[in-house]
């Protein structure tokens, strides 16, 4: 029976071609579409999954302790760990990482010294390989990174340094902070990391290297420069776990803040809990908490959400599209049901039939899909900035039997209205070619197009919010000129005397204005505590950056009190700026009461260790030192020759270059002229690599997720629309078809075709107003949903609403069209013989 | 005695009056009976007919078909009942445009769930009775119309049903494909199988030995 079935599905498949193709497009688009945002979300989800011990290692996360006590942040001092060791054998180990941050790297093993900027760098103990899975080419990963000077190195970076040569026991050698060359050995070749691991590394070194420096330093509980993770014993309950380990940095922690800041536990944590939060390893990636100092990729799980109702409701389109087009084409398949029944068949036997007839449509669907989902995957791997690939899950039988279970219920799903409603035919009526049946179900079609469409609208005025927004965060004003800054990193490599390389730059005619700095907009995240001295004492946070006065000329930021830094003047070096915001948080006012009570010649101390005092000299207007979706932070400005502040001397630093747009006309000049700054660079030193940015570029990347979430939303919502019309188009095929007589006879009563047009769109136009009714206040919620994560946000202006539905208008008339003028232009003779 | 009908009434209700489609029809069928139900456009052939076919429900009186109560039968039991017994022929053929001969005749088995090695020769039996081998595998749209109203025939025949209801079985047909039909029937009849045809055509009737006349709805 089930052949028999098969057979008529195929023939009649074959008969309605252009039922056929519509149905199968519709239905590949929208299975096509749901496998990649599967795929993406399948991959999103399983970073971290391939160490052995996956399941049992969490990292060890705090509150950041430097800024907002509020924030999570997943680096903790060296004396976590050793704490955890001492007071929570629920551990089986625990492992430290340190962010050594960049570093340069040199090996003069070839006849060419290599010298690389080696950013993916760290220092780890030699238990991490007991925690963490990764894989050993050569070397032993029990003894690899037990002695000191020691390092392993992964299989690409190997080849970087050493060609084909063994690199084991050969050496490199690592630039240290103060200019002098460090030996390791390599004692190991790891395979590259695998991408969805949250640890990206090109090069581990023992944690034993820095042993010197962890004692000398003493910052047991504030170098929070480590990441700690720890495998757990099996069936440890890590609610009643984490509740213990909270006891720990109250009894450990006090020497230290004693120590570096003469400040109780208590003081020091201004009345917040230290807690230590265990972060299961798996979820690192896909988490939003740790958002600051989380290294290597971060998963955004804002897109797995979105995206994942967008994959169900295009899949919900393209199976209503199905159920749509089967249930209009029914009078094709009346007479075939009249007999059926009047041969014997039951209704159960009938809505089995067509039934199966869906999943064989699914099933082909399927097939096309994925050969659709191969093709389109680099496209979207590139768009989206992920890695996900088909060929390998095709031979993994869980994912064959999610694609079959997957084309089973989506058959049973998209058939069962169409089953249900052909079968319900009365064969009488039927075979006697009566089909007044004809008319019924129409509600509930037209009800399912206005759903369509309702959806495909929504997110046509979503997607215009996003880009709206878009737009709008790149054109706000920053409060200072971002274009036109190239910047050079790693000046700190030169040593801190770098008047020679400034010098140089400013004789160089195209640059206007040469600055130096101790970071970056829209990336200056380190911050301390400060108080008002002989005010309320209030301890707050403020963000700091070392400049010369030169740097703030490059910003072109403007002040509301006081004076830059002047060089002429030796006192200014221990005087600090602030910005208005600063002001207010220390309780100086705002720029109206600056008159009255000037925040000029106050001071402001460091609230930690050194309680330095700096007189406040100059008040610049905010200006974003960070991306546009925060609000701008409270800033503190310091001389970069302040010799008093404890990181005199240390940290990155960076050349900025105000470009004069009347020498560097086009990208040759500048090209020419990124050259020539090279060139000056090596000459004073060759050790120190090259790199540049240029600022406008910087701040392009902090919404560079917001970005490529538009362009993909963009792309599903012209699929869902695509789906949508798809669906239309058939409807108003079948439409056409049955309503010819009708438009014959009034043809022949003497109505023109434009009148008959209009009469035949104006079915679907209703639909379309009806679905613009419904979608706008949704789109409205969701778009002032997604807005409320900006500091910044565009006005939900209605003239998007209104431009969002005169295009489903033209898409409509557009997809229409076609059947209206056929419908409308038809001989009449030839509609009316038949009868 | 095959089937009786008892004051069967069936009506229709249109602006607030009820319209007797039939009205109070009594009549009995012997088996081997060959009837011929004759009366104007309108006048509830056809409705009579897919009464006795049991693919429409009436309003009032008593079927009995085989000493069961079709009146009080379960839709379900219904359909067994004439999936057992009865066999269809169509003015209009009404065969499965999509299917072969071969497989539209093969359609009834299916649903009596025969196995594959009966419905074959079954199959086969009736191409062969009917001398239509030739066609098996062309689609209804390449043959004749008296050569797809043979086809009718033999799927209404293929199950072996007692009795066959032919709804004016010539009318789309010309006058000699109409005369080999009514041949074919009477050799059925002859055979034992009970018949009951509609039609419009005196010839036609000429061959049935029992006739109903309606006019209105009501037995004249």
């Amino acid at each position: 029976m089930i052949k028999n079935y098969i057979k008529i599905a195929w023939r009649n498949a074959l008969r309605q071609k252009q039922f056929t193709i519509l149905n199968i497009l519709g239905l590949s688009i929208g299975i096509g579409t749901c496998f990649i945002i599967g795929l993406y979300i399948h991959s999103e989800m399983t970073y971290d999954t391939f160490h052995d011990k996956a399941d049992r290692i969490y990292r060890v996360n705090q509150p950041n302790i430097w800024d907002d006590w509020n924030e999570i942040a997943s680096n903790t001092g060296p004396n976590v760990a050793i704490a955890l060791r001492e007071d929570a054998p629920e551990f089986e180990e625990i492992t430290r990482l340190l962010r050594t941050g960049t570093q340069i790297v040199r090996s003069n093993h070839n006849e060419e010294a290599s010298l690389y900027s080696e950013e993916h760098y760290f220092a780890v103990e030699e238990n991490f390989f007991d925690v963490f899975s990764f894989k050993f080419l050569q070397g032993d990963s029990n003894t690899a990174l037990s002695e000191p000077m020691s390092m392993v190195m992964t299989q690409k970076t190997a080849e970087r340094y050493f060609g084909t040569e063994n690199p084991i026991g050969k050496t490199v050698e690592v630039k240290d902070y103060d200019n002098s060359w460090k030996t390791y050995t390599v004692k190991g070749v790891l395979a590259d990391v695998p991408y969805k691991s949250h640890i990206q590394f090109d090069m581990l070194v023992s944690l034993k290297s820095y042993s010197e420096m962890m004692q000398r330093n003493g910052w047991k509980w504030i170098w929070t420069a480590f990441s700690t993770y720890g495998l757990v014993k099996e069936g440890t309950d890590i609610a009643a776990f984490t509740k213990k380990i909270q006891a720990i940095p109250p009894k450990w922690a006090p020497p230290t803040t004693e120590r570096i800041f003469n400040q109780t536990f208590k003081e020091f944590t201004a009345g917040h809990d230290w807690t230590l939060y265990l972060q299961p390893l798996r979820e690192i990636y896909l988490s939003e908490a740790p958002a600051i100092h989380s290294f290597g990729p971060t998963g955004n799980p804002m897109f797995v959400k979105v995206f994942g109702a967008i994959g169900i409701l295009v899949l919900i389109l393209s199976s209503i599209n199905f159920m749509n087009l089967s249930t209009a084409r029914s009078s094709k398949r009346a007479k075939e049901i009249g007999v059926r029944k009047v041969l014997g068949s039951k209704r159960k036997a009938l809505i089995k039939q067509f039934v199966i007839e869906s999943t064989l449509f699914v099933l082909i669907g399927t097939v096309f899909a994925l050969i659709f989902v191969q093709l389109s995957l680099g496209i979207f791997s590139t768009v989206a900035d992920v890695k996900i690939e088909l060929i390998p899950y095709l031979g993994n039988p869980i994912f064959l039997a999610i694609v079959l279970l997957f084309v089973l219920g989506l058959g049973l799903i998209s058939g069962s209205y169409p089953a249900f409603y052909l079968s319900m035919f009365q064969p009488i009526e039927t075979l006697k070619g009566k089909m007044s049946t004809k008319f019924k179900g129409k509600g509930i079609r037209n009800g399912l197009v206005v759903f369509q469409f309702t959806i495909s609208i929504a997110l046509v005025i979503c997607t215009l919010f996003v880009q709206k927004q878009l737009a709008y965060t790149s054109s706000l004003d920053l409060g200072f000129e971002k274009d036109n800054i190239l910047q050079i990193h790693n000046i700190e490599q030169i040593g801190f005397d770098t008047e020679t390389l400034k010098t140089k730059l400013e004789s160089n005619p195209a640059f206007s204005k040469v600055g130096k700095s101790f970071g970056l907009p829209p990336n200056i995240w380190s911050g301390d505590r400060y108080k008002t001295l002989g005010g309320n004492d209030q301890v707050v946070q403020l963000r700091n950056v070392r400049t010369e006065e030169d740097y703030l000329d490059v910003l072109g930021v403007e002040f509301v009190a006081g004076r830059n830094f002047d060089s002429s003047r030796p006192t200014d070096k221990y005087k600090v700026i602030l910005n208005e915001k600063a002001v207010k948080t220390l309780g100086w006012g705002n720029p109206e009461t600056y008159a009255t009570n000037s925040p000029i010649g106050k001071i402001v101390a460091l609230a930690s260790g050194s309680e330095d005092e700096f007189e406040v000299m100059g008040v610049v207007k905010d200006f974003n030192i960070n991306s546009v979706q925060q609000e701008i932070a409270p800033l503190i400005i310091i001389h970069h020759q302040n010799d008093k502040v404890w990181d005199y001397g240390a940290g990155l630093s960076y050349y900025s270059m105000k470009l004069n747009p009347e020498v560097v006309k086009n990208p040759g000049e500048l090209q020419t002229l990124i050259d020539e700054v090279k060139n000056d660079i090596a000459q004073i030193d060759p050790s120190v690599p090259f790199e540049y940015s240029f600022m406008d570029q910087d701040f392009e990347n902090t919404f560079v997720s917001e970005q490529r979430m538009g362009v993909i939303l963009s792309i599903f919502t012209v699929m869902a629309l695509l789906i949508a019309c798809l669906g239309l188009f058939g409807l108003a095929a079948f439409t056409a078809e049955q309503r010819i007589k009708e438009l014959s006879i009034r043809k022949v009563l003497g109505a023109k075709v434009s009148e008959l047009a209009f009469l035949f769109s104006s079915e679907f136009t209703k639909l379309v107003l009806i679905s613009i009714i419904l979608a706008s206040p949704i789109a409205y919620f969701l778009v002032d949903e997604w807005l409320k994560d900006f500091a910044y946000r565009t006005p939900i202006d209605s003239w998007v609403f209104i431009v969002a539905a005169i295009s489903a208008f033209v898409v409509t008339l557009v997809t229409v069209s076609f059947q209206t003028i056929k419908a409308a232009s038809t001989n009449p003779v030839h509609n009316l013989r038949a009868e | 005695m095959l089937l009786q009908l008892k004051n069967i009434s069936k009506w229709v209700h249109s602006g607030g009056q009820k319209v007797f489609l039939l009205k109070d029809i009594n009549f009995w069928v012997n088996e081997g009976d060959f009837i011929s139900i004759m009366g104007p456009s309108g006048s509830g052939k056809s409705t009579l007919l897919n009464i006795i076919g049991m693919l429409d429900d009436f309003n009032e009186g008593e079927y009995t078909f085989l000493e069961e109560k079709v009146h009080s039968l379960k839709e379900k039991h219904r359909a067994n009942l004439y999936k057992q017994y009865i066999g269809f022929v169509f003015q209009a053929y009404h065969l499965i445009d999509e299917l072969t001969v071969k497989e539209n005749l093969e359609m009834p088995l299916l649903y009596k769930k025969h196995s594959a090695s009966e419905r074959k020769s079954l199959v086969a039996d009736m191409l062969d009775r009917f001398n239509i081998v030739g066609k098996k595998d062309l689609f209804p749209s390449q043959l004749s119309g008296g050569q797809q109203q043979l086809v009718g025939v033999a799927r209404a025949l293929i199950a072996s049903p007692k009795l066959i209801l032919a709804d004016e079985p010539t009318g789309n047909l010309n006058s000699k494909q109409g005369e080999e039909i009514m041949e074919i029937f009477t050799q059925l009849n002859k055979d034992g199988v009970t018949i009951i045809q509609v039609t419009h055509s005196e010839k036609n009737m000429a061959y049935g030995s029992r006739v109903i006349n309606l006019l209105d709805g009501k037995i004249e």
